[in-house]
């Protein structure tokens, strides 16, 4: 209580009245995450924790075998075909993460800062951008697979119009093509939140300081990296943040898209599909569940995911903090 | 600020070809919705030959669709009410304090974002089995808040920490309780991101299939996306009414999403921060 | 600024109460209603299953027996297909689920008896009809009998006639013939096989079709559930390069090709063969009614008979934590009889498990026919769906490797094989 007291920061004592209410509102202030707390860590907490010490145990099929310590972390890093698929898997995440960064998030970046300038329609562009958002994955994944066919897709029908027949492909269906074809959609699917985060952030810039800096003749790429990035870091840090997690944990568009197997000839194949095969045992005939090695694997892949956060997390505050 | 006469009409050029690109799709979704099934194969990127709504009656025939639709405003709506309430106040106690544990507080809930929720599907199962909330729509709205509030919270804590300090202080030397200053200063200041928690949220819960396949048998208790699910078979599906129902379970959203950019997304004037 | 928020969140909250408030009244009327007991001493069973496309049919089997048991009512509660597994296996999990369940055949079906999840019924009237083969699809792995089958699914060569007509083409008596009229519909401007390579289970279909002309059937299957012969044998070999040369008769951009689409290929008649299942025939003509449908049996590539393969796709079982498992009994034991297999294949348009049903749908009729007469069981699936990844995900895997030119058929070969070693006993030898 007395550190909690000592620690509290930038707030002025407020007059005194009398001692016990003081007392009673800071320590009102404590009761303002219990009820997220509550809830957080009943449903999803104490699931998951209870799901965690699965991994611990010989569990092929449906009932849980003997215990087998860390045998079960051992097979998944060393044995056929466990080991290949995960850093099969492990690098598809990657290129996921990397191509989410540049195509939704620096075009997300652009547009935000074109809706930022005030053209005109400004209002239908923000909506526009977000309507994918809107859209259930399945719909998403159907529509695409609509556009991306190569037979009658939208895409290499406009490609045969440009002439540019020799630019048609199985886009789903060719390895090579299929992992970007997916990265791209989700960068379609995503967009719209990203520039609504950047856009509120840009907002959220007092006026006076760009009045300010234009006084002082700041401006274009000066004004851009010395004013406005810099006091859009929370914004920067959190779209970066959920990227990362949300590319190590790609799941949903990839299996409505390319199955449970991440097809083609596992091209596709990401972390959380992996754990999802491995867990559930895929769909009809795909396998019989192995929930021992799927929850080693999903612990991994939130200790990866948890520590690279935390990394990130740490350096993008340092910068918040520097501005 | 002088500037080159060709950034203007590129600024117009890149929204306008992206905002094709972001609308073409849902065109292409409303489109099939008049088409009856196999013409969606057949010809899926032309315009219906004719426009028929039997795909909207097969829907509404084959299955209960306002029931679903009441179900998912139910479940949605009172889920990101609790978020946003459960939301705003961990993270300003998170963003406005600095007590040692804050830092491990805030990672805490990210937490929840990194790990495939699937995972814990048996044991969540027989906690809202012993909870008593299989097939009651509380299963949902739980759940729902519970894996809205680690995103809300990175959400909004980055926010107010872009708050200046100094708003609060004025309120605080006038004697106002944290949860007046929360009310009356900071929060009428955060719309834009306190619409974006809302929209994102209320997205979430309103498309999500896989909880209540799991919780939910009750057909009386279902929501539209698990509903609209029944109409997907093992190897066929009846695609102009899934279409159709698709179409008709989008439209609240955007309709909400409308009020919401206005309501909530305008941006702050220069008079909003003094 | 601040009072419209304000006015709109309370507003906002007021909604909800009524909402939620209405919601818990419905509840808990509707709560007593799907629990077990409506009046008197009539019982209500869930019955869960993965095809939600049947809904409208199984009402209707459901009232024919309900004619007899009127004690008893029958819900149908089907969720979709791909999910199937994991909410069943959930709800078994936590000792809930419905009081009778649909079986996943084979291996999946042993896994849930292994568990116990699942009631035994090896002294249930009527099983006896059914032979061996068909049983076998919904037993433990000790043997012990735990679902009644419901329908045999089989896998062939679909055709359409009108094209084969108007080429004057006939069914092929021989794997050369077959061949050469692949050619034949190629020159002439046709897809010959409609067939795609992106969704793994179309190639494992095709070769349950396509792989007994080569390796010999029934011949070899024995061979391997003897132990005697395995998935490196020149045999087995044959039939994945058999599936190779064939690629050259399949669609532009095949690898980029899903069933719907092979199935809108072969519905709008651009292609003349689809290698598909038997659950197709009602889904093509709803498509594209005037479709003259046939299918020939595969022949064999070194003189044997030519063969159809089946497997029993499902199988009723009752919930061991079931309280209603007597009632559940009485509807399985129906389910043995010849009126619910007729009234099965007239509903469904499907082959019933029940031996020497008739169907008034000629098609359905003549596969039943053949069936009998020349099948040959869908290796794969019967023996091989273990293992994670399943020796049948390995097999689809590492064929779409071998299309994308990313594997050889060797491989291929060597992959199933090594997959099958690890839990497979006659291997294990």
């Amino acid at each position: 209580m007395n550190t909690a007291e000592s620690q509290v920061k930038a707030v002025n004592k407020p007059a005194a009245k009398t001692k016990t209410k003081r007392k009673w509102k800071r320590w009102a202030i404590h009761l303002f995450p219990i009820p997220a707390l509550a809830i957080y860590g009943l449903f999803i907490v104490y699931p998951i924790l209870a799901a965690f010490t699965y991994s611990l145990f010989d569990w092929d099929g449906l009932v849980r075998g003997a215990f087998i310590g860390l045998e079960n972390f051992q097979a998944l890093f060393s044995l056929e075909p466990y080991k290949e698929l995960f850093w099969n898997a492990f690098q598809h995440n990657i290129v996921y993460f990397t191509g989410q960064l540049i195509a939704q998030n620096g075009l997300a970046f652009i547009l935000a800062f074109i809706i930022y300038k005030k053209i005109k329609g400004a209002e239908f562009f923000k909506i526009a951008f977000f309507m994918p958002r809107l859209l259930s994955i399945i719909v998403v994944g159907f529509l695409w697979k609509l556009i991306l066919n190569p037979n009658f897709g939208a895409l290499n029908v406009i490609l045969g119009k440009f002439g540019l027949e020799s630019l048609q492909k199985a886009w789903l269906g060719d390895p090579d093509t299929a992992l970007t074809a997916i990265i791209l959609v989700n960068s379609w699917f995503g967009l719209g939140f990203a520039v609504l985060i950047f856009l509120a952030g840009m907002q959220s810039i007092p006026h006076e300081l760009i009045e300010a800096a234009t006084l002082d003749g700041a401006k274009g790429w000066k004004m851009m990296s010395k004013i406005i990035i810099p006091l859009m870091m929370p914004a920067i840090t959190i779209i970066t943040v959920l990227t990362f997690i949300q590319s190590f944990e790609a799941f949903e568009l990839v299996y409505a898209m390319q199955g449970s197997q991440g097809e083609p000839y596992h091209s596709t194949d990401t972390l959380a599909i992996y754990f999802y095969r491995l867990a559930f045992g895929g769909s009809s005939g795909g396998g019989s569940s192995a929930i021992g090695l799927g929850s080693a694997l999903a612990v991994v892949l939130f200790l990866f995911i948890s520590v690279f956060t935390a990394i990130l997390l740490y350096f993008m505050r340092k910068k918040e903090v520097e501005m | 600020m002088k500037q080159n006469i060709w950034t203007r009409p590129l600024y117009y050029v890149i929204a306008f070809v992206v905002a094709s690109i972001s609308l073409y799709p849902i065109f292409l979704m409303i489109m099939s919705s008049f088409k009856p099934s196999n013409e969606i194969f057949m010809n899926p990127l032309s315009l219906p030959k004719s426009f028929s709504l039997e795909p909207y009656r097969n829907l509404l025939e084959q299955v209960p669709f306002m029931t679903y639709f009441y179900n998912s405003v139910v479940v949605s709506v009172t889920a990101v009410l609790l978020i946003l309430i459960c939301g705003s106040l961990a993270a300003f106690y998170i963003a406005r304090y600095t007590f040692w544990w804050n830092n491990a507080l805030f990672f805490f809930f990210l937490m929840g974002m990194m790990i495939p929720i699937k995972l814990g599907i048996v044991p969540l199962f027989i906690l809202m089995k012993d909870l008593g909330l299989t097939n009651s729509l509380w299963s949902l709205i739980f759940i729902y808040t519970a894996t809205g509030i680690p995103l809300s919270i990175l959400i909004l804590t980055g926010f107010f920490r872009t708050m200046p300090i100094e708003l609060e202080e004025a309120a605080r030397i006038d004697g106002a309780t944290d949860l007046r200053i929360l009310w009356n200063v900071l929060l009428p200041l955060m719309r834009p991101a306190l619409g974006t928690v809302m929209i994102i949220n209320f997205i979430q819960a309103w498309n999500d299939f896989f909880f209540p396949l799991i919780f939910i048998s009750n057909e009386m208790k279902k929501t539209i996306p698990v509903g609209m699910l029944s109409l997907f078979g093992e190897y066929s599906a009846d695609w102009g009414a899934l279409f159709a129902g698709l179409t008709l379970s989008s439209l609240p959203m955007m309709i909400l999403f409308f009020i919401a950019s206005k309501q909530f997304m305008e941006g702050l004037t220069a008079g909003a921060i003094k | 600024m601040g009072k419209i928020t304000k006015g709109w969140m309370i507003g906002f909250l007021a909604f909800i109460l009524i909402l939620t408030g209405c919601s818990s009244d419905a509840g808990s009327e509707e709560g007593g209603d799907s629990s077990n007991e409506g009046s008197g001493d009539t019982v209500t069973l869930q019955v869960g299953s993965w095809r939600t496309e049947d809904t409208a049919k199984y009402e209707k089997l459901f009232e024919a027996f309900n004619e007899k048991h009127p004690d008893i009512k029958l819900e149908f509660k089907p969720s979709k297909n791909t999910e199937y597994n994991t909410i069943l296996n959930t709800e078994l999990k936590s000792g809930e689920g419905p009081d009778i369940l649909q079986l996943r055949p084979y291996a999946a079906g042993a896994e849930l008896a292994d568990a116990g999840y699942l009631e035994p019924i090896d002294d249930l009237n009527g099983l006896d009809t059914f032979p061996e083969s068909s049983l076998m699809a919904a037993q433990g792995s000790d043997g012990t009998q735990y679902g009644v089958p419901l329908n045999m699914s089989t896998t062939q060569m679909f055709y359409n006639k009108k094209i084969f007509d108007e080429l004057g083409l006939e069914e092929p008596q021989t794997y050369e013939e077959f061949i050469e009229i692949n050619e034949t519909l190629k020159k002439e401007g046709y897809t010959p096989l409609a067939m795609g390579t992106k969704e793994g289970w179309l190639m494992s279909l095709m070769h349950g079709i396509v792989g007994p002309s080569q390796y010999g059937a029934n011949e070899f299957v024995e061979k391997i559930e003897n132990g005697e012969t395995n998935f490196v044998s020149d045999e087995f070999k044959a039939s994945i390069e058999a599936m190779d040369e064939l690629k050259a008769y399949f669609p532009d951009n095949y690898e980029g090709l899903g069933m719907e689409d092979i199935r809108t290929l072969f519905f709008t008649e651009k292609a003349a063969m689809f290698p598909l299942g038997s659950w197709e025939i009602e889904v093509l003509k709803e498509m594209n009614p005037d479709l003259q449908l046939d299918f020939f049996m595969m022949p064999s590539a070194d003189g044997k008979e030519p063969t159809i393969t089946t497997w029993v796709d499902g199988s009723y079982a009752i919930n061991a934590n079931s309280e209603h498992k007597e009632e559940a009994k009485k509807f399985l034991e129906w389910m043995t009889t010849e009126e619910f297999g007729q009234m099965f294949t007239e509903e469904f348009s499907m082959v019933s498990a029940v031996p020497g049903v008739q169907s008034d749908n000629q098609l359905v009729s003549d596969l039943a026919k053949a069936a009998e007469q020349n099948s040959t069981p869908y290796l794969i699936l019967v023996h091989f769906a273990k293992g994670n990844p399943s020796t049948k995900a390995t097999l689809e895997t590492e064929l779409q490797g071998m299309y994308l030119g990313e594997q050889t058929t060797e491989g291929v070969a060597e992959a199933v094989q090594k997959s099958a070693e690890s839990y497979y006993e006659p291997f294990q030898k």
